[in-house]
């Protein structure tokens, strides 16, 4: 039997994306099985993974990672194509796109924290805005906006200060080397 | 412990967006869980078409419904039931419902009331997968 000789070649920077979206990944499917003090509140620690790639790799690498993370894991899941995969996904793209904006901005002014917390609150309210377009078109929807921005604002806070002592760690880590 | 030096975590940026957020979330509280006086009622009945119900006028409706005649009574943008045959009378004790968005029923007697700002405002209230 003739084996066929495949050999995909890779670089440095498609096995960062592969292990950090792996990372993403098992941090997902971890939190998809704890269970929910309130349903569609989650701490998203997944997204604490697109920050630190952020602010360690750039912004396109983050989209690479948060993006394959959403499918891998909906495929997973078992949720790709469901309105549970339709909304991560708004939410993921979401993020980035406030991430992009205000990780471009000349001077860096934001910090980790500022970071998730804007982050969190356009995934939010993206998830939010998306339901209503596509699931539940009533505006008593909106109702619970507030109570998922507060929500969003904690974890956002509290990922971000977590993504900053990491990044001061691993920092510290690297100058020993 | 996390709580340890927390404001060496935050830059002045940080803090600025912190502040941005807890002030769009305020804000969003106010705009969002204002409440809206009800102009349409819409009654739905077993037997007949949903009816659509102006409320800025006086009027008590009857209404057949799975166990008998249901009373419900209309005053200047207020809705509620008065009689119904049903057994424990909550329809009755939940009383006047004003607010757009409002729902009261007297499930045995299978009569529900929708309260909405407009005519047509509540076509159907979720899709579910």
């Amino acid at each position: 039997m003739h084996q066929p000789h495949i050999q995909i070649s890779t670089n440095q920077q498609d096995r960062l994306i592969a292990g950090f979206a792996a990372l993403a990944i098992s941090i997902h499917l971890f939190e998809s099985v704890l269970p929910s003090p309130i349903p569609g509140i989650k701490p998203g620690l997944a997204n604490l993974v697109t920050l630190y790639v952020l602010i360690r790799h750039g912004w396109q690498l983050a989209v690479n990672v948060s993006l394959l993370r959403v499918l891998a894991s909906s495929l997973l899941l078992g949720s790709f194509l469901s309105p549970t995969f339709i909304l991560s996904l708004a939410g993921a793209v979401a993020s980035l796109l406030i991430l992009g904006i205000a990780w471009h901005i000349p001077g860096k002014p934001f910090g980790p924290v500022g970071l998730s917390i804007l982050a969190a609150l356009a995934h939010m309210a993206a998830q939010i805005l998306t339901a209503y377009l596509l699931f539940i078109p009533h505006s008593a929807l909106f109702t619970l906006l507030p109570v998922f921005l507060t929500a969003a604002l904690i974890s956002g806070t509290l990922g971000g200060i977590l993504v900053n002592r990491i990044i001061k760690q691993t920092s510290a880590l690297k100058q020993h080397e | 412990m996390i709580w340890r030096n927390i404001n060496s975590d935050f830059n002045m940026a940080d803090k600025a967006v912190f502040l941005f957020s807890l002030l769009l979330i305020v804000t969003s509280c106010f705009y969002f869980w204002k409440t809206e006086p009800a102009s349409y009622a819409t009654i739905k009945s077993p037997q007949k078409a949903p009816l659509h119900v102006n409320l800025d006028h006086e009027k008590i409706y009857t209404i057949q419904g799975a166990l008998g005649i249901s009373r419900i009574e209309v005053t200047h943008g207020k809705i509620r039931f008065t009689d119904s045959p049903c057994h424990n009378k909550f329809c009755i004790q939940h009383g006047w419902q004003q607010q757009h968005g409002d729902l009261t029923a007297c499930l045995p007697n299978r009569i529900s009331i929708q309260l909405a700002n407009a005519r047509d405002a509540a076509n159907y209230d979720a899709i579910n997968f």
